[in-house]
């Protein structure tokens, strides 16, 4: 036979058994390119922190505010009424159970939005439906609800009734907006100079 | 036409019937090359003197589907992109008989009867205009054919999910048979008495 033919059937069969220790084709179903680029260019995702607070307040049962930073920081400070799960658990089961409750709203927060962001786009790529991102984040949410800027007495009625209702969820959460800083405030360290007592090491020296 | 190069604009849509014609006169050009315009050839495979047919399309099948399994590990290309025709059962039965009803008794399978007609063989035009005649009566007739045509339609399936196989396991099964045929069919060639055409 073919010395030629032979070397060809030697090379497709080594192929052959090469492909028998191939993982098997990983058949993650994703969303097509294009339908995540348009998700992406479309600023519905994002929601407010005044409309979140508002339903905070109102114990919407729909929403599911979900804090996607480390569990130390969420000790640390958390809106109140939002659940940890940290970025890295992201794709864990049990965190998947949670997001593909079709009946809620997902809504993921961050310190800004850069990471909620990202949990959003990943959740997007799996094809999960109502997913939201709380726009400007944590420091946001607390910039305007905790620390709410009083407004000009010649403000808008609307401005100043937005104001009312910031000030307002804060007393719902805190009671006062000093209760909720000083959940975050440092506790000094009072450091105390202990003096060495004159003499005391150099007892029978030369 | 011309996925993905087409669709995503690298080349302009206007190319499409050029690089069509260029592909299909390749495509022509290399049937005729080895020999497929001659119906004697093809009916080689019938009867045990030329396997060439047979090696040819094992060939191209093999080659296809170790480059798409490569590609897709290697992330080269997505498999699960790949467009794959809807199987519908009965038509394919019922069609695969009368082509190879026909292929058995023309010599010609649709391809290699125009390149036939093309080096101007008498038996590829009696072919062809056998073929139009075809076509023409199932058009007449397609409402009886209707649903024969179009039922049982089980989808972009793939023998080794309905085999219930892995898909590596079975390519690999299908190169060690591929080669078994090489094997086999040079073997039956030896026996055979060689025809002179």
């Amino acid at each position: 036979m073919n010395k030629r033919y032979l070397f060809l059937a030697a090379i497709v069969i080594l192929l052959g058994v090469g492909m028998l220790f191939m993982p098997n084709s990983n058949d993650n179903k994703q969303v097509s390119p294009e339908l995540l680029l348009s998700a992406i260019d479309d600023p519905s995702r994002f929601l407010t922190t005044d409309d979140i607070t508002d339903r905070l307040v109102k114990k919407d049962p729909a929403l599911l505010l979900l804090d996607v930073r480390p569990a130390e920081a969420f000790k640390s400070f958390s809106i109140p009424g939002s659940v940890n799960l940290p970025a890295d658990s992201l794709l864990t089961a049990s965190a998947m159970e949670m997001l593909k409750q079709d009946a809620k709203d997902k809504v993921f927060c961050s310190n800004s939005d850069v990471t909620a962001d990202q949990a959003w786009i990943i959740c997007k790529r799996l094809g999960l439906n109502r997913i939201y991102v709380m726009q400007g984040g944590i420091n946001q949410w607390f910039n305007t609800i905790v620390k709410a800027a009083k407004p000009a007495e010649s403000a808008s009625s609307k401005t100043i009734e937005l104001y009312q209702f910031r000030v307002a969820a804060c007393q719902h959460f805190y009671g006062s907006p000093e209760m909720a800083t000083a959940s975050k405030a440092e506790v000094k360290k009072t450091v105390t100079v202990v003096k060495k007592a004159s003499g005391a090491a150099s007892g029978g020296g030369c | 036409m011309v996925g993905p190069l087409i669709p995503m604009g690298v080349i302009p849509e206007a190319w499409n019937n050029v690089i069509a014609l260029l592909l299909g006169a390749g495509f022509g050009f290399t049937l005729e090359a080895s020999g497929f315009s001659s119906s004697r050839k093809i009916m080689g495979t019938f009867f045990g003197y030329d396997f060439v047919v047979l090696r040819v399309f094992f060939t191209a099948a093999v080659t296809a589907m170790t480059g798409i399994i490569y590609f897709d590990y290697m992330g080269w290309m997505d498999a699960s992109m790949l467009y794959i025709n809807p199987y519908y059962v009965m038509s394919a039965i019922v069609g695969g008989i009368i082509m190879g009803l026909g292929f058995a008794l023309g010599g010609f399978c649709p391809g290699t009867s125009f390149c036939g007609v093309a080096i101007g063989k008498i038996d590829a035009l009696f072919f062809t205009t056998g073929l139009f005649l075809g076509v023409f009566i199932f058009s007449e007739l397609y409402p009886l054919f209707d649903k024969l045509y179009n039922g049982q339609d089980i989808g972009g399936a793939k023998i080794y999910d309905l085999l219930g196989m892995r898909q590596n396991v079975f390519a690999f099964l299908l190169i060690i048979a591929a080669v078994g045929m090489f094997y086999f069919a040079g073997f039956v060639e030896k026996k055979v008495k060689k025809v002179e055409y």
